[in-house]
């Protein structure tokens, strides 16, 4: 089943255009990855998907992009619902520099998604355990988030991202961060979470978007060359470029 | 080859070596300075936290107070204490003539009526008795008593005269002058005679107009700044208010004089030379500083820590108070510290407001007259008695003190809240 379906994408900074005529669909409770050299555009259209280039003051989008029936891009979309339902992890753990408790606990608090300290303890708890991180951290959840490891902090940032039950987690290089083990954790984690969510994940690693990804799309200079599943992009890819990128002979 | 390359070398690490030595002479120079104004402040200033006292008997002579039998305390109040005040000064020179009398009054501060009647109203079993009371000293005895007064002129040059050095010699002589610790240095307000100047309406005005300028200029800066970098556009109109924040902190001060001088007091009519006024102004003065101080601290919390609030759904609004301006509070406050500190000493705004004017009762609340810590700097520094060159120092002392331990305060807060998440 189609989750997303993005349609004519176009994506100008400034006068300068950055993304050209995407149209990609992304399957439900599958991941995604999205593969290409630096500066193609595929953080560009990750941060379409929860309008994150709002934040971008010179940064304009136009086409469609349609999640539950719904243009995101449209006047009416209200962008605070459309982040509750879209997570977001980013390229370096950004943990607030609050304590491991109130990190999970802000999305549920802003959204009104727990009626007593009880519940918010048991969103707290399960997060944690979805993101394998409750073992590690349940004596400590009241000390700060930042002095974890950077493992155990971007998987905090995982359970951030997963307390308000999103339906699409987006991913911006994850594990660029982290070191072998800690990237290793996280791909399983990737996995895990598919079963609940749809995941999208921009990677610079084609080894990972091989291991983690049953979709994938490969970007060049602002444009989607080519898309559809791991298996055939990476064994029997129509394009040129993709088996050129594939192959390691470029980017 | 190689020996070029030596040679290239050696002059590379000399070069360090001057470096290091200019930068150590530097320090050691400004050290210098700030030793040797310490030091001049101190040695000139400490005598004021002392007061000479002369011990005198006096005799509390129902009949020269008009005293009736068994008085009440309300006639105790309003007893005529001048002639047995008057009485106690002559009685210590037995022979001396009226206009000796009158030189022998001149002794004490013109106080000593007063005090020789707090002595009473505190014991009313003193009538008919007789008893040593301490009598503030004149100004000028105090500093003979300190050894800052030069004796030696001729006697028509001093204003001390022969007469009376030779009794006040006496009654060191009978340890009846005693020097004690200058509390009303601390509790008394200005006054025209050193002997009884004291900080008190100055240091309340200060605080009061630093009040005042806190509670202005704190919420419209820290409204101002978070607005102008979490919430404006980016444009020209915005770039244009930037540079003018700027030109503001560049303003004279005396400027802002002008400006309180010519709006709040001429076209508000508010009431002349209050603390009120004076913290208009200042925050007025104080207002760019707290600005800039916010913007460079709300710019320097991560990007990184708005994408993870915004991802989460929060709006741009709860962004801001929940993450952003929280970060930023510590370098908020210790800039408003800075630029309340530099507020406390500013004087030339004050002056031109009318603070300047002389003030003998303590405020109570910003709206009755009063001076400030650096304009009563400015005006003792004016007179001309001797009594008031130690009375500058120590209040430079005190507003020193003052200004140490708000700075002491900023770096205290910087520290701890900057600590605790990294």
């Amino acid at each position: 089943m189609i989750k997303i379906n993005s349609k004519n994408v176009d994506v100008y900074y400034g006068k300068k255009q950055a993304l050209f005529n995407i149209n990609l669909d992304i399957e439900e409770n599958q991941v995604t990855a999205l593969i290409g050299p630096s500066g193609c555009g595929k953080s560009t259209f990750l941060r379409c998907l929860n309008r994150m280039n709002d934040v971008i003051d010179i940064c304009r989008v136009k086409g469609q992009i349609i999640i539950n029936d719904f243009d995101i891009n449209d006047k009416s979309c209200d962008v605070v619902r459309l982040r509750e339902k879209i997570g977001m992890v980013f390229q370096k753990p950004n943990p607030f520099p609050k304590t491991i408790y109130e990190n999970i606990s802000y999305g549920p608090t802003i959204h009104g998604m727990a009626q007593s300290k009880n519940e918010m303890d048991e969103i707290v708890e399960t997060s944690l355990k979805k993101a394998a991180l409750w073992e590690e951290v349940k004596d400590r959840l009241h000390e700060p988030g930042t002095g974890l490891s950077g493992g155990q902090q971007q998987r905090l940032c995982i359970a951030r991202a997963i307390s308000v039950k999103p339906e699409v987690i987006l991913m911006d290089e994850p594990c660029s961060a982290l070191d072998p083990i800690a990237t290793a954790q996280i791909e399983e984690l990737i996995d895990e979470l598919k079963k609940d969510h749809t995941i999208i994940i921009v990677t610079h690693s084609m080894a990972q978007a091989a291991r983690v990804s049953q979709n994938t799309g490969f970007f060049h200079l602002g444009e989607l060359i080519e898309h559809g599943s791991t298996d055939k992009i990476f064994k029997n890819p129509e394009n040129k470029k993709t088996q050129d990128y594939i192959t390691g002979r470029f980017g | 080859m190689n020996k070029n390359k030596e040679q290239l070398l050696n002059k590379r690490y000399k070069a360090e070596k001057r470096f290091r030595l200019y930068g150590q002479g530097a320090i050691f120079m400004a050290l210098l300075f700030l030793t040797i104004f310490i030091f001049k402040i101190f040695s000139t200033g400490y005598s004021a936290f002392q007061k000479t006292w002369l011990i005198v008997p006096v005799t509390f002579d129902a009949e020269l107070m008009m005293l009736e039998q068994n008085p009440s305390k309300e006639d105790l109040k309003d007893a005529d204490y001048y002639d047995i005040a008057l009485k106690s000064m002559a009685d210590l020179d037995p022979n001396a003539n009226e206009d000796q009398e009158n030189e022998l009054k001149r002794m004490v501060s013109y106080f000593f009526e007063r005090e020789i009647k707090r002595e009473l109203l505190n014991d009313p079993s003193l009538i008919g008795k007789t008893k040593d009371v301490y009598l503030t000293a004149s100004d000028d005895l105090d500093q003979v008593f300190k050894g800052n007064y030069p004796r030696d002129l001729p006697e028509d040059q001093r204003r001390v005269t022969d007469y009376q050095l030779k009794i006040f010699d006496q009654l060191v002589e009978l340890g009846k002058v005693e020097s004690k610790f200058n509390l009303s240095f601390f509790t008394y307000p200005d006054s025209r005679e050193a002997e009884l100047a004291g900080i008190a309406s100055s240091f309340m005005g200060s605080i009061f107009s630093i009040l005042v300028c806190l509670m202005i200029a704190f919420p419209v800066a820290v409204l101002a700044a978070i607005y102008l970098e979490e919430f404006a556009p980016k444009n020209r109109f915005t770039d244009f208010i930037e540079v003018n924040i700027n030109n503001l902190a560049a303003v004279p001060s005396i400027v802002f004089g002008l400006l309180g001088l010519g709006i709040l007091l001429a076209v508000f009519q508010l009431p002349r030379s209050t603390p009120l006024v004076g913290g208009i102004t200042l925050s007025l003065m104080t207002l760019p500083t707290i600005i800039i101080a916010c913007r460079a601290s709300l710019k320097a919390v991560p990007p990184s820590i708005r994408e993870a609030a915004l991802a989460m759904g929060a709006s741009k609004m709860q962004t801001t108070m929940h993450h952003t301006v929280p970060l930023s509070m510590p370098g908020t406050l210790s800039g408003t510290i800075i630029g309340l500190a530099q507020a406390l000493g500013e004087t030339a705004p004050l002056i031109l407001i009318g603070m300047v004017a002389f003030v003998n009762t303590i405020p109570g609340s910003p709206l009755d007259p009063a001076a400030s810590l650096p304009v009563q700097i400015y005006i003792w520094a004016e007179s001309a008695e001797r009594g008031f060159v130690e009375k500058v120092s120590a209040c430079i002392m005190v507003l020193l003190g003052f200004l140490i331990i708000m700075n002491l305060f900023a770096q205290i807060i910087r520290h701890k809240f900057e600590k605790k998440w990294s």
